[in-house]
């Protein structure tokens, strides 16, 4: 994770407190560090706060914007205070992070239109057999939930994070991706079963099959069979940075 | 075994205890699957005639090889039992998650006998049968059973099929409802499962189906996909699935309306598929593996409140529509989720309440008989109340709790306007406009059905084809008879090959997916057993002919094979393109026996028949 810097860029208003340009304050790990004699306005603050641990995140993913996000401005209309946020320096994380520097970016993600799903569920049929040749929707990347109270159907896919919680999880460093596809790939002979991708997993698309692997969506070489199967195009492959 | 699981379970209600048995090669060749290994099984049997409410019925749910694989639709399951409704055969299917969900289990057949001492619910999974108490669903919808089993479970990838208060009071027309709304509600079997005190049949597989051929398998999946995609029909199926059946039928003359005595409806366009789409619907919906989602989620207001539901079919928007005189979108959707939240079959509650309105009309049925009702045309308020009355069999809802036939009978009057054949009220399009499914009602094996033939071609209008299919052009023309004996009993081959196959008759029969060549060429792939294509039609044909024998020993004859007088006799009345025509039935069944290879007079199959197909008949 980053470490950031929080500066004053410019006063378009009038602020009384006041905060000057120049003026800054440091997010050191979790610690906010403001420079001897240095203040911080709290209602600047407050509008900031959120986005600072986004920040911090270290992440590759094209589609996320807030790497290319360094701008924020007070929310009191006649002060006009612009902040502006980098980052100063990565620190070490705790856990294996040689998973990490593998990890190669991903091309495509799979992206679902719950109000198009039909529930129908050719999609699960169609992963687990490209991925075991056996039509299984236990053995399916890809699950439709649906709600018969509500008439709601939700699929729950991989999102193929430009950071992934699971690769970074992994212990063993069983999870990779592609470099030629950018889909995770399980290296079945190093995974102990442990679950605990499956557990990182913030979509809880993983899930372990009862062999003790974890079912992980390695986009089917490029093209999911998921995508092509489904018959009103609410699981679509959008390339990375294309949303 | 491949695309089959090899295994049929036996569960013993009474000593909760089940057992399992091999399924051979050689019935899943005879009887292909789902409805044929049903009837093959309950025609074994010897207590097939036993009163379908006492313990030692059988109750029969099967699955088809197609069941679990990508095949487009393969979707369905068949209930089967003796009708506690009609007295003969019992049987219905429905599509939704349930069928698959026992194949991925494991299993091809579930057999059910015995009466549960209490409650229950009986949980399927790959290591056999639980019996688990159901105490506490008792009188729970079929939907809330359905959500509640799932939540004591802990697992929403449970499909469960359930059965409504309904069932548990008495109701003889009540059915089979899972994946939401999706019913088997035809001829009771709902009932068969109260009286066994099966509340509902929970099932949850890990495993899967595999085929012999997996990739030449997939290339032909692929192909049907295709021919789905590219059916003219397609796009209109996807938007309204059957419910574009209303204004289509309104147009032909033939829509059922107020009971049958008018084939036009004026507020058609306020009732019709295209007014639901317009107004109520929020998305599509398919059955498990389908390629057209010809279902729909709705929501829809009125001064009952708000209901978000999902479906109705084309029998259940006209049924509590133009059947039942009443130009209200919402209030047919209204009674339609109510029907299927009770567990009740849309086709025959509009009927017996249609017939009431019908009696009430002619002065035959007063008020104070009917518990003090206005059965007047459309009167909604009456109508809800008598959903609940039924449902409940209280009052005059007990008096038509058990089908129309019988409610005739107990009332001594209206036995001529009863809308059923063989104790089975018939759907909501007029038989004299459609000649083909006249006769198919007529001698339809479960009683009065139009998807025991479903002979679309009638609609075709293509003379060439009718010529070369069937030997005369009028077969492609719907108010003709000529060659309708020979279309119905090839239609209901395919629609028994389609209940086999345990697929939907609206891509194998409506849009003629596939035949039964290119079914047994897909099966070969699927099972590596030797289908061939006339194997298949003898399979089919000898399904019909063992669903006849069961009849005939039931007391059926082709004294039974006939129409409600109205349709015999009363011209259709108006200024629409069927007015005049009554289905003159006689001709069209001479020549649907004869191509059976049935006794004419008898309407029974032949000994030689019986011997083509080895069906044995010792009795």
């Amino acid at each position: 994770m980053y470490d950031l810097r929080v500066t004053v860029e410019s006063v378009a208003g009038f602020c009384d407190l006041p905060m000057k340009p120049g003026d800054y304050f440091e997010v050191r790990g979790s610690a906010l560090v403001l420079p001897e004699g240095g203040h911080i306005c709290i209602w600047a603050l407050q509008s900031l706060m959120p986005f600072l641990p986004a920040k911090q995140r270290v992440t590759n993913d094209p589609n996320d914007w807030i790497p290319r996000t360094t701008r924020l401005v007070c929310p009191d209309p006649k002060g006009g205070v612009v902040y502006r946020v980098e980052r100063i320096g990565e620190r070490a994380e705790k856990g294996p992070s040689h998973a990490v520097a593998e990890e190669a970016t991903p091309r495509v993600r799979l992206v679902t239109d719950p109000s198009k799903c039909t529930k129908c569920r050719a999609c699960e049929l169609a992963c687990s057999a490209a991925h075991g040749g056996t039509y299984s929707p236990d053995l399916s990347r890809i699950r439709i939930h649906s709600d018969e109270e509500t008439c709601t159907d939700t699929p729950t896919v991989c999102h193929q994070c430009g950071t992934a919680p699971c690769v970074r999880a992994c212990p063993v460093g069983a999870l990779t991706r592609s470099p030629e596809t950018g889909g995770l790939v399980l290296d079945r002979e190093t995974c102990i079963s442990c679950g605990a991708c499956a557990k990182a997993c913030p979509f809880g698309a993983i899930r372990m099959e009862s062999s003790g692997m974890p079912l992980v969506c390695d986009l089917c070489g490029g093209s999911p069979a998921c995508v092509k199967r489904c018959p009103t195009g609410a699981v679509m492959a959008v390339p990375m940075g294309n949303l | 075994m491949y695309a089959y699981c090899g295994k049929i379970l036996v569960a013993d209600l009474e000593k909760k205890a089940f057992h399992t048995e091999p399924l051979e090669d050689n019935t899943a060749l005879r009887f292909i699957g789902g409805r044929g290994m049903n009837v093959a099984r309950l025609f074994a049997d010897e207590r097939r005639h036993i009163d379908p409410l006492s313990p030692e019925s059988r109750f029969y749910i099967g699955v088809g090889p197609l069941n679990g694989t990508s095949f487009p639709g393969a979707a369905r399951v068949n209930f089967t039992a003796r009708s506690p409704q009609t007295g003969i055969l019992g049987d219905s299917n429905t599509g939704g998650d349930f069928g698959p969900e026992l194949k991925f289990a494991g299993y091809d057949q579930v057999i059910l006998h015995g009466r549960s001492e209490k409650p229950c619910y009986l949980l399927l999974t790959d290591d056999g049968a639980e019996f688990r108490d159901a105490s506490h669903l008792k009188g729970l919808d079929t939907i809330r059973t359905q959500a509640a089993i799932k939540k004591e479970l802990g697992d929403t990838r449970v499909q469960v099929a359930a059965i409504g208060p309904a069932s548990e009071n008495g109701v003889l027309f009540s059915g089979i409802f899972c994946t939401g709304v999706r019913a088997a509600a035809r001829t009771g079997m709902g009932r068969v499962l109260a009286s066994k005190n099966v509340k509902a049949i929970a099932v949850r597989g890990r495993g899967g189906v595999k085929v012999a051929r997996p990739q030449t398998f997939e290339a032909k999946i692929e192909h049907f996909i295709q021919a789905i995609k590219d059916h003219d029909e397609f796009p209109v199926r996807r938007r309204l699935g059957t419910t574009k059946l209303v204004s289509a039928l309104n147009g032909l003359g033939c829509l059922s309306t107020r009971h049958f005595q008018q084939g036009t409806f004026e507020h058609t366009d306020s009732v019709s598929g295209e007014a639901l789409e317009a107004q109520a619907k929020i998305k599509s919906r398919g059955c498990f593996s389908c390629t057209i989602p010809c279902s729909r989620v709705y929501k829809i207001s009125g001064d009952f409140g708000t209901v978000t539901g999902e479906g109705p079919e084309f029998e259940g928007l006209a049924g509590f529509s133009s059947r039942i005189g009443c130009g209200s979108l919402s209030f047919s959707l209204r009674s339609c989720d109510l029907c299927n939240r009770l567990g009740l079959d849309v086709i025959s509650t509009s009927e017996v309440i249609s017939f009431s309105q019908e009696l009430f009309q002619r002065g035959m049925l007063t008020s104070s008989e009917a518990d003090g009702l206005d059965l007047s045309w459309g009167n909604e308020k009456s109508v809800m109340e008598l959903i609940g009355k039924i449902s409940r069999r209280e009052g005059f809802g007990d008096i038509l709790a058990d089908g129309v036939r019988s409610a005739a009978q107990k009332l001594g009057r209206g036995q001529e306007l009863a809308m059923h054949v063989k104790g089975l009220e018939i759907f909501q399009a007029d038989p004299r406009g459609i000649k083909a499914y006249a006769l198919g009602l007529a001698v339809a094996s479960r009683g009065g059905d139009h998807l025991r033939s479903e002979p679309w071609f009638e609609f075709s209008g293509n003379a060439k084809e009718g010529l070369r299919r069937y030997g005369n052009p009028d077969s492609a023309f719907r108010l003709k008879t000529g060659g309708k004996g020979r279309v119905v009993k090839d239609f209901e081959e395919r629609c028994a090959l389609t209940d086999c196959l345990n697929a939907c008759k609206n891509t194998i029969v409506n849009m003629e997916i596939l035949d039964f060549e290119s079914s047994a060429d897909l099966l070969r792939d699927a099972t590596g057993l030797e289908f061939d294509g006339e194997g298949l039609r003898t399979a089919a044909e000898r399904i019909v002919n063992m669903e006849r024998v069961y009849l005939q020993e039931l007391g059926i004859s082709r004294a039974d094979d006939t129409l409600p007088e109205r349709f015999r006799k009363e011209p259709m009345p108006g200024d629409n393109p069927t007015s005049g025509s009554v289905v003159e039935l006689d001709t069209m069944l001479d020549e649907y026996y004869d191509a059976r290879g049935w006794d004419k007079t008898t309407g029974l199959p032949t000994l030689k028949t019986l011997e083509r197909l080895g069906i044995q008949t010792a009795r």
